[in-house]
């Protein structure tokens, strides 16, 4: 599959999705005026894959702040890459917060104590961007 | 009479407010006010959480309006450029917390509605609150409706007390509608 690259700006994410590699990252802050237009291409692109591809899936967010209507779309997202878990993808969530952001930290555990199946991990990394 | 801008910006200062952003609102104004807000948190060494808080509350207000807001400019068919109308006002408790308040109009016929969901969310605990934003979180979207239903029990979940809300009549068609988070220092 091609490539998605979505430069980021104040507030949207950068977007890096590698199919060959089967990792996606998603890097920055999110509030944007109108989240589903900015997040349909992204759950488009995931939802493809699952179908298209069956290599194993990394998924990385670094994300600083996020707004409450990009919560919902995290929430949709994870649950799309559960989804495929569950029909037996092989698919690995990474939520990676610096060590000073306690609200990011609180809010990748809420996101782990909803998911059953997917594997996701909060990481605390010391001093990054 | 000629307009005193001395006595508005004394006025302000008298009652501790840091921002105030009152007419048209867009996503621009949204994005600069806020990354200004910011950094001016950041000035004041207030902790990064509480700099976090006090900016995501901004941002959820802010676009309440964008969404919400009864007085509104538009041209027909241009729904992405279309300016709402409203006032986010930042400042101190004199406690050394911060408020942030939000007015707009809405519409009269909206109040009982606000009004029941405010309440409800004023009688639940931080661990209710909390499940209720899961709940939702995972909910279909309402159609037509611009948010995800999520910012008032966002504000309601970081803030430091029951959301203050207020409605003052403006005419029959409309009423000002305001709402007050406190975000401890």
């Amino acid at each position: 599959m091609q490539k998605l690259v979505i430069e980021k700006t104040s507030s949207t994410p950068y977007i890096h999705f590698d199919g060959d590699a089967g990792y996606l990252q998603i890097k920055g802050e999110s509030y944007p005026e109108n989240v589903a237009k900015f997040y349909t291409p992204i759950l488009e692109w995931i939802r493809n894959y699952l179908d298209q591809e069956s290599k194993e899936m990394t998924v990385e967010f670094k994300i600083t702040y996020f707004n409450s209507s990009t919560s919902k779309v995290f929430m949709t997202i994870l649950d799309l890459l559960e989804q495929g878990v569950i029909k037996g993808r092989k698919v690995s969530v990474k939520w990676m917060c610096d060590e000073d952001n306690d609200i990011a930290i609180e809010c990748g555990e809420e996101f782990k104590e909803d998911l059953n199946q997917l594997p996701f991990t909060v990481e605390v990394v010391k001093g990054e961007e | 009479m000629e307009l005193s801008l001395y006595n508005l910006y004394k006025d302000l200062k008298a009652q501790k407010i840091l921002l105030c952003y009152s007419g048209p609102i867009a996503q621009a104004s949204i994005e600069g006010v806020g990354d200004t807000l910011r950094r001016n948190l950041e000035f004041e060494e207030a902790r990064n959480a509480t700099t976090l808080a006090v900016f995501s509350i901004f941002i959820e207000q802010a676009q309440n309006v964008l969404n919400y807001s009864a007085e509104k400019l538009n041209k027909a068919d241009e729904d992405e450029k279309e300016l709402r109308i409203g006032v986010v006002v930042i400042g101190y408790e004199d406690t050394g917390d911060y408020f942030v308040y939000c007015g707009n109009r809405v519409y009269n016929g909206d109040i009982p509605r606000i009004k029941s969901n405010l309440e409800h969310l004023r009688n639940l605990n931080k661990d209710e609150l909390k499940v209720l934003y899961k709940e939702r979180r995972r909910m279909e979207r309402e159609p037509g409706s611009k948010g995800a239903g999520l910012g008032l029990i966002e504000m309601a979940r970081k803030s430091e007390v029951p959301l203050g809300y207020s409605f003052e009549k403006i005419d029959e068609v409309f009423s000002f509608f305001s709402i007050k988070v406190v975000v401890g220092r």
